[in-house]
This record gives structure tokens, sequence and C-alpha cells, in this order.
């Protein structure tokens, strides 16, 4: 069965076959919507980004479902055309967020028309039913990886879904949030795509775009420097782990030999003092070792500083030992040591001592 | 290495025929090559067909040779960002090394380097006598490890990846490496596209790493009323209840004392039967006895799964860019083909003796010291210290190994 969707619909749904289509057909110029015939579409795009910059999730209004559909290109433009990463990442997120919470108020069948046009996933309505639990949908495994691997909750993992011939079954909740998360990864990987790089917005929208910038300064709080040299206390238990194997002079797995280090040279040691931490291990290749810590810290060949992986990669190659309770709200080994440093130099916490040798 | 091995793996390439080479898609795959006695890869190299391959391969005599298990648009570009990645085969690697096997006991031995200390089987994680980490290891293999690794190959396919995620027979290809184990090619089109995270995802699936039975059905609904999943169901969630099941019924008291509190186990074993039936019944009912939770329910599952996840080595599976080794090339530690397995027939598959790639002639021998090994029907050792003359495969498998020198 199909379902006709609404001109509401595609206000709703930006990520639509059938909104894209609608708007290719009005023929419209980017410039042409500075104009003032347009000011209400450009009001409308600017109150999209001013939401998403203060975390506001706004149902979509639907009085003039047009101006809103013209709106959301608008918006997505002005954000590409602001080239900044933190704006673009709080517009898909507050724009995902929207789309999901539409998405709740909709019957299964047109949840399943809207997956399937936005998306190439081959969804199909499985009705599967079992003793206590029911899922209508199933997608195509590979489909559903490409988007669930963004999600952090263990029961988003594979290994915790009902998995069944190259299939894995949804219930509607999941297939809300696996859309809107879709829609997210959409407009985050776009920006990334080279004619994207190119793009500049055209001169009459400057002005609009110079407001927004400000308006988001102003909203940005920058990620708090990493301080100079390793506290000890704050090091989340997996790395305390392979440093104590370190101590042994075990032979560690390239995978801990990559995590130690890009975690050291992350929180501000030197090549130096990661090449002493090596000292003790049975394979070790001081030349070797150098040149490796030395490309991890972007100091040569490829001049990217590497992060260590996120907890995930961690887990799946058996260097997680386990939790602590600040593992409970850390993805990121880093994300844990900063999480930490911060309670500890708080009021009432003890204020790490550097390891560093003054 | 000896020249005489090298000679041989020449004499070997020479007479193989051209279509023993041929790799799906192959000018979309970079080549790489180990020479002998060489440390450094050669790669980015792009073959269009088997001759071409062929005719480097004999010319140069590597002693490992590699393709990318990924596609490129330029397999020869050498810079990895520039290669245009188009997709990969779904790779699993099961190595005898990484599983835990009895026979270890009688061909593997380890030693400390700090201290000097040493013995016999999988080695320790760190030294019990000095507790260094330094570990050096002498591994061998013998039919039971090989036995062992292709068990798990069976496991893989026919536990997961044929029912769960649908792969069909004609989409993948199982491989004996050559030395300690096998490989599977996933090469169907949907999982081409996978990204690394999704190939993790992938890998924990089939071992089992952060599996959450809760996920899986099992709930309290009331206090103490437990429901859960019906062993007919499919993935991870029948599994569970299947092995659940088996377990429970297997195990003597002792067993579930080491699992959970002895009040419950001892309630679960002298229940056991009305245990059994509750979780047959339709719909089944998981919670009828006294003094059990969730929680003991969870320890059981952990438990019970154990013989069900596999041993693969993950970084393969993970890698979207792996090198992986080429078809009916030999296997520069052991003078074994790497052989493609008919699945049909794999339980009658012997790999020492059907990937052997020498099979006349024979060759004078100094063997140093090694195990009892066999490669194709002939068995030597255990031997130390005598020089001998044997055929040609088994010689040649030894001075691979490090453990014969040439007479």
């Amino acid at each position: 069965m199909s379902l006709m969707l609404t001109k509401e619909d595609l206000a709703k749904y930006p990520f639509l076959k059938q909104t894209t289509s609608y708007v290719e057909r009005m023929q419209l110029n980017l410039g042409d919507l500075a104009a003032v015939e347009y000011s209400g579409i450009l009001r409308k795009a600017l109150t999209r980004i001013k939401d998403s910059i203060e975390r506001n999730v706004r149902l979509t209004d639907l009085t003039d479902p047009e101006s809103e559909i013209i709106s959301y290109p608008l918006a997505l433009a002005l954000v590409y055309g602001s080239k900044s990463n933190w704006l673009l990442n709080r517009f898909a997120t507050i724009e995902a967020k929207r789309v999901e919470e539409e998405l709740r108020k909709e019957p299964r069948d047109k949840i399943l028309e809207i997956a399937k046009s936005g998306f190439s996933w081959e969804i199909e309505n499985a009705n599967l039913k079992l003793e206590w639990e029911e899922f209508p949908f199933s997608i195509p495994l590979q489909s559903y990886l490409e988007v669930a691997t963004s999600f952090n909750d263990a029961h988003w993992k594979l290994v915790n879904r009902y998995v069944k011939g190259g299939f894995v079954f949804l219930n509607s909740g999941s297939l809300t949030r696996l859309v809107s998360e879709g829609f997210k990864i959409r407009i985050i990987k776009r920006a990334s795509e080279r004619e994207l790089h190119k793009f500049r917005i055209p001169e009459a929208l400057i002005p609009y775009l110079d407001e927004i910038l400000m308006h988001a300064q102003e909203n940005m709080r920058f990620d708090e420097e990493l301080p100079q040299g390793l506290v000890s206390e704050a090091r989340p238990p997996c790395i305390v782990a392979i440093m104590e194997d370190v101590k042994f002079g075990k032979s560690l797995t390239h995978m801990a030999r990559f995590a130690l280090t890009t975690f050291m040279v992350n929180v501000g040691e030197s090549v130096d003092d990661v090449l002493k931490l090596f000292g003790n291990v049975a394979d070790f290749d001081e030349g070797k070792a150098r040149y490796q810590i030395e490309h991890i810290a972007g100091m040569i060949g490829s001049r990217t500083k590497y992060k260590p992986p996120k907890c995930d990669v961690l887990r799946s190659f058996g260097l997680c030992i386990g939790m602590d309770e600040f593992c409970r709200n850390a993805k990121h080994p880093l994300n844990y040591y900063k999480r930490k440093l911060k309670i500890m130099s708080g009021p009432g916490g003890q204020t790490g001592a550097r390891d560093r040798k003054e | 290495m000896h020249e005489i091995v090298r000679n041989e793996f020449r004499r070997y390439y020479s007479g193989l025929r051209e279509e023993d080479l041929e790799v799906p898609d192959m000018p979309q795959r970079e080549y790489a090559f180990l020479q002998f006695g060489g440390e450094v890869m050669i790669r980015h190299m792009k073959f269009v067909n088997p001759s071409s391959l062929k005719e480097y391969i004999v010319e140069n005599t590597p002693a490992h040779i590699y393709h990318s298990s990924a596609y490129y648009q330029m397999p020869e570009a050498t810079d990895m960002n520039e290669k245009g990645w188009l997709g990969a085969d779904l790779v699993f690697d099961i190595d005898s090394d990484h599983i835990r096997t009895e026979c270890k006991d009688r061909h593997d031995r380890w030693h400390c380097i700090e201290c000097g200390m040493g013995g016999a089987g999988f080695p320790p994680e760190s030294c019990p006598h000095c507790g260094m980490k330094k570990i050096d290891t002498r591994t061998w293999i013998c039919e039971d490890c090989l036995q062992v690794a292709k068990n798990e190959v069976i496991k893989i396919l026919d536990e997961y990846l044929i029912p769960d995620f649908g792969v069909a027979e004609t989409d993948f290809e199982v491989f004996f490496s050559g030395h300690r184990g096998y490989h599977i090619h996933v090469r169907s089109k949907t999982f081409r596209g996978l990204s690394a995270d999704g190939r993790r995802e992938v890998a924990d699936y089939v071992r089992g790493i952060g599996i959450d039975i809760r996920s899986h059905g099992f709930r309290e609904v009331k206090s103490r009323i437990l429901v859960g999943p019906d062993m007919k169901d499919g993935g991870w969630r029948g599994r569970v209840a299947r092995a659940l099941y088996e377990f429970v019924n297997r195990a003597s008291l002792e067993d579930l004392k080491g699992i959970v509190a002895p009040g419950v186990a001892k309630n679960l074993f002298d229940n056991k039967e009305k245990f059994l039936k509750s979780i047959e019944s339709d719909p089944p009912y998981w919670g009828s006895l006294k003094g059990y939770t969730l929680e003991s329910l969870e320890k059981i599952a952990i438990a019970s799964i154990k013989d069900l996840i596999c041993n693969i080595d993950e970084r393969v599976t993970i890698d979207s860019k792996r090198l992986i080794r080429c078809p009916n090339s030999l296997h520069g530690k052991s003078g074994l083909r790497t052989l493609r397995v008919d699945y049909s027939s794999i339980d009658d598959f012997d790999p020492l003796k059907e990937a052997v790639a020498f099979r006349h002639g024979s060759i004078r021998i100094y063997v140093k010291e090694a195990p009892r090994v066999r490669i194709g029907d002939e068995e030597l050792g255990p031997i130390k210290d005598k020089t001998l003359e044997v055929p040609l495969a088994l010689g040649l498998y030894l001075i691979c190994r490090g453990a014969a020198e040439p007479r």
C-alpha cells in the first residue's frame, strides 16, 4: 500500500525524494532568496538556524508549508556556507531531533513510507510477532549498520538485535531513531563532499551569514584545552592497564600501542616521554618507535595528529577492562580524562598534580 | 632463506596454471609481496590479469604473496587516500595460534626473555617466575589444532553467516591459509560497502562481544516473574535460549555453583526438569523458581554461550583494507599452498595433505629440533639434532619453519 504524502509531510521531512523534487521544480536561485518578496522564507531559514544554535527543538510550522519547505535548503546553504563544523553539527542534530519528534506521531505505515522514500533502504513490512514482542519492520543488515554504528547505547549493537537472513528486525521506535540519525549523518557527510568545499554563499546573503556566525560565537563553548602533561589519577582504566603491561615488558598489540601513544600525545606528553614509556617492552626498537610516535603526533608524514580510538573500538579489541563510574558517561578515553580532570580540580576535588617534573 | 627453497618455489610457480591465480575483480586489487629474507613489503602493485601476475611471481619468486581485500579505483597509487576505496570483501581469519587447544602442550614452548624460565603449551600472560611479560614463543601446528580451526570455520558459517547474515553459499569462499588456519572471504556486494565501524559490529556479533541478554527478550515483568525468548527464535535471541537450555540440561550442581549463588544453584539443579519444561512451553516461561533472578539468569547465559562464540582474529575482519594471502600462493613459513576449500566437503578436508605443493622428490636435511610433524602421509619426530633424507614437502616445511637446514 502506498500512501500519498502531503505538502505538510514534505515540510516536515526535508530528506524525502518528493521534497527534493518539489524544490527542484521551483527552479529557485539561491541569490534571489535574499530579495524582499522572499523575506518570509529567509526569516524562516534564519529561525531554523537560530533554533539549532540555541538547541531549541521546535515542531514544523505548518501554517505555510510551501515557505517551510523552501526554508530548509536555504538554511542548509547558509550552514554549509558558514564553513563552521560546530554549526553544522548543531544544525544537523537539532533538525534530526525535530524529525524524530514528528515521526513519533506518525502511524507505522507512514513511517515505513517515509523511511523508504528518504533513503535507499529496502525496508520491509516484516510483521514479526514474537511471544512477548513485535517487530513490524526489517531492514537489510548493511543499511542498518550505515547508521546504527553512530549510536553508543548497547542495545544498538548488532549483537543485541534480532538478526535473521541478512535483515535486522525493528520496532517503530527504533526505525524512527534510525531515520532521524540517517538524516543527521547525511547533512554532515555532504559537507565534506568535494563540490561543497568550493561552495560560497551569494553576496546578497553574506550579511545574514555574518549575523548567524556572531550568534553562534556567543553560544559556542570551545572544548577545554587539555593540560600539558599527564595527570596519572585521571587516566581511564584501559590506559592504566596498558601502562601496567608496558611496565612488565609485555610486547603490545598494535592497537594497544596505538591507543597508548595517541592518548599520551593528546594529553600533551612529548615524544621523548612516550618513548621512555616503551623502553622496557620486549621487542623495543627505538628508531622505529620514535618514527611511529612522531607520525602519530602529526610531526611527520600526513601531519594529522591522531586521536585515541573510541571506547567501542577498544572494547572490540579486548582493551576495555571493565567500566568504572566515569566510564559510564564517556564514549572516548580522552572524554573520560577531561571529565575526571574537571571533577578533580573542581570544588572538593583534589587538584591533580602533574606527573611532569618541573 | 636458503636458495634451495626459493628455487623450489620458483619451480612451483612456473608450473602453476594461470587460472589458479584468478581472483574476482583482480584489476581493482592491490598486490603486495614479501621477499625471502626481506622485511619490507613491496606494495601498491596492480595486475590486470593472472598471466602478468604469474610472470612477475616467477621472475621475482617472493616468499609471501598478498592481495587486498579492498577494491580500489587506483590500486597502484602509493598514497592510501588516492587509491579511491570502492569497497572490500568481508574477511574472517581463524588462526589456531589464538585458540587454546590441548595439543599445544605437546608442540608449543614459551620462554621468558627476562629470566629464562620456560614451559610447554599456551604462553602465560606473564612469567610465573619473575612476573614480567616479555614472553617469547615457539609454536607449531598439528592435525588437532587445525581441526579446531576448521570447526570454527564451520561454526561461523553455519551458525552465523548463513542463517543470521543471509550469506548464500555462492557468496563466500573458504581458504586454508597455508599454515595455521583458515580465511573466509565473503564477496557478496551487500557487504562490500561496510565501513570499518560496520565491520567491527559484525566481528563483535560473531564473538558475542557486548551482548546484553535483556536486549533479547529476557525481562522481569513482575517481581520474580521472568519472561524470555523462544528457542525457535532467530539470531542471538534463539541462540541464547538454546544455549541456556542445553547448558542447564547438562550442568552438574558444581557447574552451577561456579556461576550463581549456592542456594540458587541447588534450587535450579533440583528443579531442572520443571525449569526446562517451562522453557519448552509455548509461550516460554523463564522464571518458575524461587530465589532466582534476572541477574542469575544473565550469569548462566554468559557461561552457556562460551562455546558458541567464534575465535577469529578480529583485526582482520575490522580492517577494510587488509592484505590477504593470494589463492594458490605458497606460504613462506611452511611451503604449503593457500588452498580453496570446497565447503560442501570441508569435513573431509585434510589441510596437511591437500595443501602439499611438492609431491615428488626428497631432500637431505639437518633437523635442529622439532615436535612430531606430519606433512602429507609422512610423519617425523619428535626429533632433535639429526641429519636425514626426507620427502621434499616435509623437508621444505621444516626449513621454512626454521627448524632444519638443507645438507
